[in-house]
């Protein structure tokens, strides 16, 4: 019974990206102490249009970091770097998996920030960016970023 | 048979096409509060109580919002389903949707579920590809007085119409089609054939124009409904109109071109292409939409642009018009049963009135 469960819902999955040809990316952030990491899912279909557009070079992660940046609520900037990238498939779609850290400058809380993030989204004019909290049960919907929108202002929940 | 691809020459050869409308005229339904509510009075009658609890739903944020251009598959759909109506109560509904929706609107809605059924014999997974998988959902109390909406679409299809709300409402209205052609017992359709022809005309007519091109890449609508991702494991969510209210593009930089830039030609071809988006709704909806978009200081003010193919040959091309108030948007995609073919995504927003302006989040 839970193997037909777990069927059921890896071809509800498979369906629904299959029937959906400009996928999104998603950027979910787990808050720590001193810092924050962030695993960052984008669509290759999409990410695609963006490297064509951005053809300053480098591999996924340079172009992650040209494009990602972090700052305290007063402008100080954070430092963000890339850990590991990975590839990923997910109902139907592949996607680059990035392990992220931002880390606030000494003294400043790793609570709040303003994310500055235009991957994919300063060329693809339809893409979304969906900023979510982890959560131990799920996670909290941040808000979400389309063109023009690069900066968001992220506090945890 | 698959015929999406070939030369309409070839399809003029195997069929006869289905009759064309330029969808400039409002004939057909009224589209007034009181006809469709009397209309929908004589279908209720006709439904058992389990029906009507189907049909009914508040007129809130999360009633309102739920629709999609995702299959009932990936996006289940919570109305009553018109596949499941017996055929007295297929009549009713068919003098329900009469009364709302103009001539040309009641054409998309019958060659959109059509096309469904031409997707259906390629639903291997399945996603729910079918004529039948199209709803009808009423919010609030259906009245001459209060706001009240009336619901009614599925896959390639979110008719939204707000009657007796602050403004009228007619949006949001998603229409697509895959295949953008198809043949079905011998006729040919196109169920999209008068809105993408007359967005192409006005992209082909201004496409020299400096300014006209718009940047960056479309791989959708642009204002639509969204997926939100997930993880193996997780359920995807999202797919409904959960964006709303939209933000929109501000200033004149990359919306296009002024029609108050425009010659006279191109002027009546934007008109043309407004209209063809405006002319689902029965007049009394799209009538008050249509003149406020073409007031004069509106119409002047509103932009259009493009980008890819003008002429909308492949995927990637898009065409826009965004007004004072109207935000109408077309793109062509692959198609999901055979990706070498096209698909058309295309919505109608109003910057205003949406929802009639009764929905808040």
């Amino acid at each position: 019974m839970r193997g037909a469960g777990l069927a059921a819902l890896l071809a509800l999955l498979s369906a629904g990206a299959a029937a959906h040809p400009a996928p999104n990316s998603l950027l979910k952030l787990d808050f720590g102490t001193s810092g924050v990491r962030a695993e960052y899912w984008v669509p290759v279909s999409e990410l695609a249009y963006a490297r064509a557009a951005d053809t300053r070079g480098g591999g996924f992660a340079d172009y992650l970091l040209r494009h990602v940046a972090a700052e305290s609520p007063g402008g100080v900037p954070w430092r963000v770097s890339v850990a590991g990238v990975r590839e990923a498939t997910y109902a139907d779609h592949a996607y680059l998996v990035a392990d992220l850290s931002l880390q606030p400058p000494a003294g400043a809380s790793a609570r709040a920030f303003v994310l500055l993030d235009d991957a994919v989204t300063h060329e693809v004019r339809n893409h979304v960016v969906y900023v979510l909290a982890r959560r131990d049960a799920g996670s909290d919907l941040l808000g979400l970023l389309q063109y023009p929108t690069r900066r968001l202002e992220i506090a945890a929940p | 048979m698959r015929v999406a691809a070939l030369p309409l020459l070839f399809l003029c050869a195997v069929g006869f096409a289905a009759p064309a409308q330029n969808c400039r005229q409002s004939a057909g339904g009224p589209g007034n509060a009181a006809t469709v509510a009397a209309a929908l009075g004589e279908f209720r009658a006709l439904l058992s109580n389990a029906q009507r609890a189907a049909l009914d739903k508040p007129l809130s944020y999360e009633s309102a919002i739920h629709w999609s251009n995702l299959p009932i598959g990936v996006v289940p759909r919570t109305g009553l389903r018109l596949g499941d109506l017996d055929p007295k109560q297929t009549a009713a509904a068919r003098k329900l949707f009469e009364a709302a929706l103009s001539a040309c609107g009641l054409k998309l809605l019958d060659e959109v579920r059509l096309a469904d059924d031409w997707l259906a014999g390629y639903d291997k997974r399945p996603i729910g590809w079918n004529g039948g998988n199209y709803y009808v959902t009423v919010l609030g109390e259906p009245g001459a007085q209060s706001p009240w909406m009336l619901q009614l679409g599925g896959h390639h299809l979110a008719y939204n119409f707000t009657f007796n709300g602050h403004l009228p409402g007619a949006t949001p209205l998603f229409f697509g089609s895959e295949p953008i052609r198809f043949e079905m017992k011998g006729v040919t359709y196109q169920p999209l054939d008068a809105q993408s022809s007359a967005m192409s005309k006005l992209a082909t007519a201004i496409a020299a124009r400096p300014g006209a091109k718009l940047s960056g890449t479309f791989t959708d609508v642009v204002k639509g409904v969204v997926m939100t991702p997930g993880k193996p494991g997780e359920l995807p969510t999202g797919g409904t109109d959960t964006g709303f209210p939209q933000t929109y593009p501000t200033g004149s930089n990359d919306r296009g071109v002024l029609v108050s830039a425009l010659d006279p030609a191109q002027r009546r071809l934007a008109r043309e292409a407004m209209e063809s988006f405006a002319s689902f709704p029965g007049s009394a909806i799209s009538a008050p939409l249509l003149a406020a978009y073409l007031d004069p200081k509106a119409f002047e003010a509103t932009y259009v642009g493009f980008a890819g193919d003008p002429a909308l040959g492949t995927k990637g091309s898009y065409i826009r018009v965004d007004g004072p108030r109207a935000w109408m948007e077309l793109v062509v995609q692959p198609a999901i049963a055979h990706p070498e073919e096209l698909h058309y995504h295309a919505l109608w927003r109003d910057k205003q009135s949406d929802y009639g302006g009764e929905i808040r989040h």
